[in-house]
C-alpha cells in the first residue's frame, strides 16, 4: 500500500501536461503487459532548440519516477552512449534540478523538467562532467564536438 | 473487596463495563509493547490481539521486562501473552500472533474491522503509515506511540476527525551514493559507512558478496571511469587480504589505503575540480617511526579503551594498527574467518572508528570520538525502559478518553515528553485533519464489496457505476497499485475491458479515483473480493469538494520559497527543540482521565 501522495501527483502531472506543454514536446507513460498505462515510467521526446546545433531533431529520454517523487526527483535517461557532456555514459541526466541534494523542490513539474533538459543540451555545464569524450570535446576540441553533435541530430531527426 | 474495585472508582462503572466488553489490538510486543501490554492488562481490558514478527533477542532483555533469558529466540508475541497470565486478574483473553501486520493474506482489512481500538507499539515508519492507512480505512480509533531516547509522544488518532500519522512530514531515512562512499566523502557520516560496510567487510568478513556491489554500482553511477576505478579498489583489497597471513600486513593496509588509493584518486582530475583534494598520508616517512615507539610501550594501550579521547593522528594509527593485529591474530590463529562488525565488539569497533577518522583526516573531514563514531556506526537509537514505561502509559491513558460517555474527538490531546526541566511531560490538543495530507485531508476511503462473478464487468461498465454513485462528472481517472492507469479522460484503451483481465484489479489491492474536473475530492476504494454472487458493494461516502491544487503556477514560481505546498520541511517526531506540536496551543497541565 503505497503512498498516495507519488500517485496522486503523477496523475496530477499527466493532466497538467495534456491541458498546457510546450510544442514539440511529447511525455507518455509506458504501456504494461496488461494493457494499462504505468505513471511511473515515461517517455518523452525533447526538441533540440531551433537555430542551435541541436535543431530540427527530438531526443529521447525515459523519465522514472520512484515511491518517494516528488520528495525525490525522477531520473532522467537519454539512450546510452548519448553524446553531451553531461550525461553520463549509461544516458543518465546530470543536471541541477534532478539531483536530491542539489536544486530539486518537489514543486518542480514535468514542462519544467523537459525545459530544463532542453535548455542543457544547448548549454552544458563544464563544470559537471558525466562523460570524458563528449566534456573534452566540448573543452578542448570545439569543431569535434559539434560535428559529433550534428552526427546526432541527424540520427534524431525530425520527420519531413 | 474485588480485584477491580479501584479501576471501577477510578473509571466510573459504567466505563468499565465497556472496556470490559471491547476487544483492542497492539501491534508490536517489543520497547513498548511490553509496556503497554501490562498496562491494558491492568485497565480492564476484556480482549487484546497482539501481533509481531520479531524473536527476543539478548539486547532485548534490559528493558522488554517481560521477557526472560529462557524466551531468547522464541517468540515475542506468543511469550508475551504468556508470561502476563500470572497477573491477568481480570481475565482478559489474550491472542497472540505471529507475522507482519502488513502482511493482506494473514490480515486482510476485514481482519482488522473486529477491533475497537488499535494500538501502535512499533519501531519502523513502514508499518507505522500501513496501521495509519487501516486505521484510515476502517475509521477505527488508533493511538500511536513512540520513543527515542528521553523524548516521547503518544498521537491518538481518529480518522478524518484528527490528523492522522502522515498529515505531519517524517523524515526519511537518508542513504548515500556509492560515488560519495567511495570517492568523495564530506562528512563524518560517509567515511564511518565507508569503514564499517565497505573496508572492514573486504578485509575481515569472508561473506561478503562482491556481486552485491556490483549491481548496487550499476544503478546508482554512471561514470565508467569512476567504476572502473572503484572495481579495481575492490580487486586489489582482495588481493591484500590474501596477505593477512603475512608480519607486515598491518602497514600493507595502511599503505594501500591511505597513500596509494589517495594517490591514484587524486589522478581523476575532474572529482577535484569543485572540491578540496585529499591528501596522503605517506605513512613510512612521516608516521611509521614514531608509531613503532608508541607500539613499543605497552602503557599506550589505555589509549584503546578510552572511548571520549579526542586522539591525535599518531594515537588513530595506533588504534587502527593496534586492531588490525587483533584482528588478523583471530584469523591466523582463531580461523574466524568471518567477523562481522558488531559495536560490542571491541577490536571491530576500534578498527572502524580508527579507518574512519584516517579517511576524515584526508578528506578534511573533521574527526569522531570512538563513542561518537559507535553511535553512528551501530546505528543505535537509544531505548530507554523508563521513557517506554512512561509513553505506554500515557497511550493507555489517553486511550480511556474514548470510552467516556461524553467523549468528543475535538478532545482528544497529543502527549511529549523530554528530559528538558520545564518540558517533562506537555500536551496539546490534537489538530484536525491536515488539508494538505494525501492520506486524508485530499482524500476519501471505503471499502468496494465486490463477488468474483462481476469481475466479467467491462472498465466502462465500473467507471459509470462510480460517476453515478458518488455524483463525479464524466471526467474521472482510475489508478491501481503503484500507479497504473486504467482509464482517465486521454486513455481509453481498457473501456470495453473486462475487469478480470486486468491483472492488478484483485482483492486487497486499492483503486485511486480522481476527478479530473477538479470539483470533488481524491476517492481511494480499498477492494475487497467476497464469496456469493452479483454482489458490487460501493460504500456510502459523501466527497467533499477538492482543497486547492498542490501544484503552484509556474510564473508565481519565480519565488523559491513560498509556493510548494509539498516541500514542507521535514518535522522529525523527536526533535526536542521543534516539537511537532509547536504552534499548537501547549497546557502546561495533563489532563489525561
Amino acid at each position: 500500500m503505497s503512498l498516495s501522495l507519488c500517485k496522486v501527483r503523477l496523475q496530477e502531472e499527466r493532466k497538467q501536461w495534456r491541458k498546457d506543454h510546450p510544442f514539440g514536446f511529447y511525455a507518455r507513460p509506458k504501456k504494461t503487459a496488461d494493457g494499462t498505462l504505468d505513471l511511473t515510467r515515461w517517455d518523452a521526446g525533447i526538441p533540440g532548440k531551433s537555430n542551435s546545433l541541436w535543431a530540427e531533431a527530438t531526443y529521447p529520454v525515459t523519465i522514472t519516477f520512484s515511491d518517494e517523487y516528488p520528495s525525490k526527483p525522477p531520473k532522467v535517461m537519454f539512450p546510452p552512449g548519448f553524446w553531451h557532456p553531461n550525461v553520463y555514459p549509461s544516458g543518465t541526466v546530470c543536471l541541477s534540478i534532478l539531483n536530491e541534494s542539489q536544486d530539486w523542490r518537489p514543486a518542480i513539474t514535468l514542462k519544467q523538467i523537459v525545459l530544463g533538459i532542453q535548455e542543457l543540451l544547448t548549454n552544458p555545464n563544464p563544470d559537471s562532467p558525466a562523460q570524458e569524450p563528449a566534456w573534452k570535446a566540448f573543452s578542448k576540441d570545439r569543431a569535434t564536438y559539434e560535428k559529433k553533435v550534428k552526427e546526432q541530430a541527424k540520427k534524431y531527426a525530425n520527420a519531413t | 473487596m474485588g480485584k477491580d474495585t479501584y479501576l471501577r472508582k477510578i473509571l466510573g462503572p459504567e466505563r468499565l463495563s465497556k472496556i470490559r466488553a471491547s476487544k483492542v489490538l497492539m501491534v508490536g510486543a517489543g520497547g513498548i509493547g511490553c509496556e503497554l501490554l501490562k498496562d491494558l492488562l491492568l485497565s480492564g481490558f476484556g480482549e487484546i490481539h497482539i501481533i509481531d514478527l520479531d524473536t527476543i533477542t539478548l539486547s532485548n532483555l534490559n528493558r522488554q521486562f517481560l521477557f526472560l533469558k529462557e524466551d531468547i529466540d522464541k517468540l515475542k508475541s506468543l511469550i508475551v501473552a504468556k508470561n502476563v497470565q500470572s497477573f491477568n486478574y481480570f481475565d482478559c483473553k489474550l491472542i497472540p500472533y505471529h507475522g507482519n501486520v502488513m502482511d493482506t493474506k494473514a490480515f486482510p482489512l476485514e481482519w482488522y474491522n473486529q477491533f475497537d481500538y488499535i494500538y501502535n507499539a512499533l519501531d519502523n515508519l513502514e508499518a507505522r503509515r500501513y496501521v495509519n492507512k487501516i486505521a484510515l480505512f476502517l475509521r477505527k480509533p488508533l493511538m500511536e506511540s513512540g520513543t527515542t531516547g528521553f523524548d516521547g509522544q503518544v498521537q491518538p488518532i481518529y480518522p478524518y476527525e484528527t490528523e492522522c500519522f502522515d498529515c505531519l512530514e517524517k523524515a526519511t531515512p537518508q542513504t548515500f551514493p556509492v560515488c560519495t562512499i567511495r570517492s568523495t566523502p564530506s562528512k563524518p557520516v560517509h567515511c564511518i559507512v565507508w569503514a564499517k560496510e565497505f573496508l572492514f567487510q573486504q578485509l575481515f568478513s569472508f561473506s561478503t558478496l562482491q556481486e552485491v556491489l556490483q549491481d548496487q554500482l550499476r544503478g546508482e553511477t554512471d561514470d565508467s571511469e569512476e567504476i572502473d576505478r572503484i572495481n579495481k579498489e575492490a580487486n586489489e583489497l582482495f588481493a591484500l587480504k590474501s596477505l593477512i597471513s603475512q608480519e607486515d600486513f598491518p602497514s600493507q593496509v595502511i599503505r594501500k589505503i591511505y597513500d596509494e588509493d589517495i594517490e591514484k584518486s587524486l589522478r581523476l582530475e575532474t572529482l577535484w575540480k569543485n572540491r578540496e583534494k585529499p591528501q596522503v598520508l605517506d605513512f613510512e616517512n612521516t608516521y611509521k617511526g614514531p608509531l613503532m615507539d608508541m607500539l613499543s610501550d605497552a602503557s599506550n594501550e589505555s589509549i584503546l579503551s578510552d572511548d571520549a579521547r579526542s586522539c591525535t593522528l599518531l594515537e588513530i594509527l595506533y588504534i587502527f594498527w593496534v586492531s588490525i593485529v587483533r584482528l588478523q591474530k583471530r584469523v591466523n590463529e582463531n580461523q574466524e574467518l568471518d567477523i562481522l562488525f558488531d559495536k560490542d565488539d571491541e577490536d571491530t569497533l576500534n578498527f572502524v572508528s580508527a579507518a574512519a577518522n584516517l579517511r576524515s583526516h584526508a578528506f578534511h573531514i573533521d574527526l569522531q570520538t570512538k563513542f561518537d563514531i559507535k553511535q553512528i556506526a551501530g546505528n543505535i537509537i537509544p531505548a530507554i525502559a523508563t521513557t517506554n514505561a512512561i509513553i505506554s502509559g500515557f497511550s493507555d491513558l489517553a486511550s480511556l478518553n474514548y470510552w467516556n460517555s461524553n467523549f468528543e474527538t475535538k478532545h482528544a490531546k497529543t502527549t511529549f515528553i523530554s528530559i528538558k526541566e520545564n518540558k517533562r511531560a506537555t500536551s496539546a490538543a490534537v489538530g484536525p485533519p491536515s488539508k494538505k495530507c494525501a492520506s486524508c485531508g485530499q482524500v476519501s476511503r471505503g471499502i468496494a464489496n465486490i463477488s468474483k462473478d462481476m469481475l466479467k464487468m467491462t472498465v466502462q461498465d465500473l467507471l459509470l457505476k462510480i460517476i453515478k454513485k458518488y455524483g463525479y462528472g464524466d471526467d474521472i481517472s482510475l489508478l491501481l497499485g503503484q500507479g497504473e492507469l486504467i482509464y482517465d479522460y486521454d486513455f481509453d484503451d481498457n473501456l470495453e475491458s473486462k475487469l478480470a483481465d486486468i491483472k492488478s484489479f484483485k482483492s486487497n489491492e486499492i483503486l485511486l479515483i480522481q476527478d479530473e474536473e477538479d470539483n470533488w475530492e481524491n476517492l481511494e476504494l480499498y477492494l475487497n473480493f467476497v464469496d456469493g454472487d452479483s454482489i458490487f458493494d460501493l460504500p456510502d461516502l459523501t466527497l467533499r469538494p477538492k482543497p486547492q491544487v498542490e501544484l503552484p503556477k509556474e510564473d508565481e514560481d519565480k519565488n523559491d520559497d513560498n509556493g510548494p505546498e509539498l516541500e514542507a520541511g521535514f518535522i522529525e517526531i523527536d526533535d526536542e527543540d521543534e516539537p511537532p506540536a509547536k504552534k499548537r496551543k501547549i497546557q502546561e497541565e495533563i489532563e489525561i482521565l
